[in-house]
């Protein structure tokens, strides 16, 4: 245990190095949702709710998304595939530390590093700058842990493309297709209430909807039942778990085929 | 000094060779044109979504938006194809390598951007050139010799704006060495480009047509074939405003390119 928290450490102190570049990411952040929220005003020029959803929710749904999908964007898929074709990986094999979890510890660091250089800043902004007014109830007090949750499936989906490395070394394809697939499936752009309903019921039964979807709607309405909000959390440890067994499954018949030229 | 028809004769050499080494592998060839499929057509998707729940947006039809979406498509080929190598300035500047292409009787601008021949931009290419044909035969846009020379001078103006914005963000590597967030934050500019410029307020749309003009990368260009009657006369302008971006780009390739000074190893 003691050796991943000093991964973790390790992963945020790399991360600060570049902190110009957090200046150009909180930036982007803050352009994006400038843009997102001119499209979304002329969506909703003529009508009050749409699908039931309010030009607050939407906006705090879809800026709130922008800056999630940052956070979560660690790029730990490039990162295993560069040390699966490297060769590097080999270095943890001989040593007693489990893989997926000290690319996790990585990933994470990046995400803390993440959180408090950007999403923060990025916050202050909605609630100065676009006026904001988040709505209170208990969604609230769960959305940090469905953001954590979020991060972990996220992070296993990153974890699997990564290890296709083992495969083929095409990871800038396999690589695109999931962050498309993900943020498009899960509701990172656009709210799931906007899909035509025969699509949306598919979309609630596959994985991706607990990476944004979820935490996004705890925020975005938080005053639902318990009951409600706490079976949401329910799914997202059902994927969680499944999510962790099937990447380790993988991992395990994915390493059988790893062969390092020299030394 | 190469005239011009040596420089193309010499670009086709090299990416001759480049292509045949890629095509070594097949599959990954495969796999990155699926991969620029989804990405190319994610903004068009999420375009789809809106359109299921509004007639318009902001006064333009769905169909519109898929021949705007595809002008940006074609327009942004020509970065992905020819200057891919960009993203890669700042490793040859950070480990030095970019000393190399002092060393040629050739412009260092066409060496480095000649290394690399970006196969998979292909496939958005010819998906930008499908759904602009679909959405002309839905529109009933008439093309005539004129019409189909004004598209050419456009695009080539249009994929310039790009070229440009994207060129000197990744000439910030000279400067900052890891120019990736500058980068990012050009190509997340480029993605805003299709959205109709006026869903936006002044100070936005003053931004996207004089300051960063990504307005012409695809919304200004595309309203000369949507709505020729309604269109601004400076509209016309815009392969000049490509033309001087680049100028101006180029003017900032060669600043950093003269303050470089290796990594000392």
């Amino acid at each position: 245990m003691r050796g991943y928290l000093a991964l973790l450490r390790g992963s945020i102190t790399i991360g600060l190095v570049y902190r110009v570049g957090f200046l150009f990411t909180i930036f982007g952040n803050i352009l994006y949702m400038a843009v997102a929220f001119f499209l979304w005003q002329s969506i909703y020029q003529n009508t009050s709710t749409i699908h039931g959803l309010t030009f607050n929710e939407t906006f705090i749904y879809v800026a709130l998304g922008s800056t999630i999908f940052v956070l979560l964007k660690t790029y730990a898929d490039w990162q295993i595939a560069h040390e699966i074709e490297d060769g590097t990986i080999s270095i943890y094999l001989t040593k007693p530390v489990d893989y997926q979890l000290y690319a996790l510890c990585l990933s994470l660091g990046s995400t803390l590093t993440n959180l408090a250089a950007i999403t923060v800043p990025v916050l202050l902004m909605m609630v100065l700058v676009f006026r904001v007014n988040f709505p209170l109830g208990p969604g609230l007090l769960l959305f940090p842990v469905s953001l954590f949750m979020a991060f972990l499936i996220s992070y296993f989906f990153d974890y699997a493309t990564g290890l296709t490395a083992f495969y083929t070394e095409s990871i800038w394809g396999i690589g695109t297709t999931k962050d498309i697939l993900v943020s498009i499936l899960a509701g990172a752009l656009v709210p799931l209430q906007f899909f035509p309903d025969a699509i949306q019921k598919v979309l609630l039964l596959l994985p991706f909807q607990a990476v944004y979807y979820t935490p996004l709607m705890m925020i975005t309405r938080p005053n639902q039942d318990w009951g409600t909000l706490l079976g949401m959390l329910g799914i997202q440890a059902f994927w969680t778990g499944v999510l962790f067994v099937a990447t380790r499954l993988f991992y395990n018949q994915a390493i059988k085929v790893l062969r390092v030229a020299g030394g | 000094m190469l005239s011009l028809r040596e420089y193309f004769r010499l670009y086709f050499i090299i990416e001759a060779q480049y292509i045949k080494a890629r095509m070594q592998y097949r599959v990954d060839f495969i796999i990155s044109s699926i991969g620029m499929f989804f990405s190319s057509l994610a903004t068009l998707g999420v375009f789809w979504v809106l359109f299921n729940s509004i007639p318009t947006l902001a006064g333009w039809t769905f169909m519109e938006m898929v021949f705007i979406y595809a002008f940006y498509m074609i327009a942004i080929s020509p970065m992905q194809i020819l200057f891919d190598q960009t993203w890669f300035l700042r490793y040859a500047v950070q480990q030095g390598t970019f000393l190399k292409y002092y060393f040629r009787p050739l412009n260092m601008m066409f060496y480095f951007m000649s290394e690399r021949f970006d196969l998979k931009g292909l496939t958005q290419l010819a998906l930008g050139i499908g759904l602009l044909i679909y959405a002309s035969i839905q529109l009933g846009i008439a093309w005539s010799p004129l019409r189909l020379v004004l598209l050419f001078a456009t695009l080539f103006g249009a994929s310039l704006v790009l070229v440009s914005l994207a060129v000197s963000a990744g000439c910030s590597a000279f400067w900052i060495t890891n120019s990736f967030p500058v980068l990012n934050l050009a190509w997340k500019l480029r993605e805003f480009s299709p959205y109709p410029m006026n869903i936006f307020d002044g100070l936005f749309r003053f931004t996207f047509t004089f300051i960063l003009p990504i307005g012409f990368i695809a919304f200004y260009p595309a309203q000369l074939f949507l709505r020729p009657d309604q269109v601004a006369p400076w509209v016309y302008l815009s392969p000049l405003v490509g033309i001087l971006t680049f100028a101006l780009t180029y003017w900032i390739w060669t600043k950093g390119v003269n303050g470089y000074s290796g990594t000392g190893s």
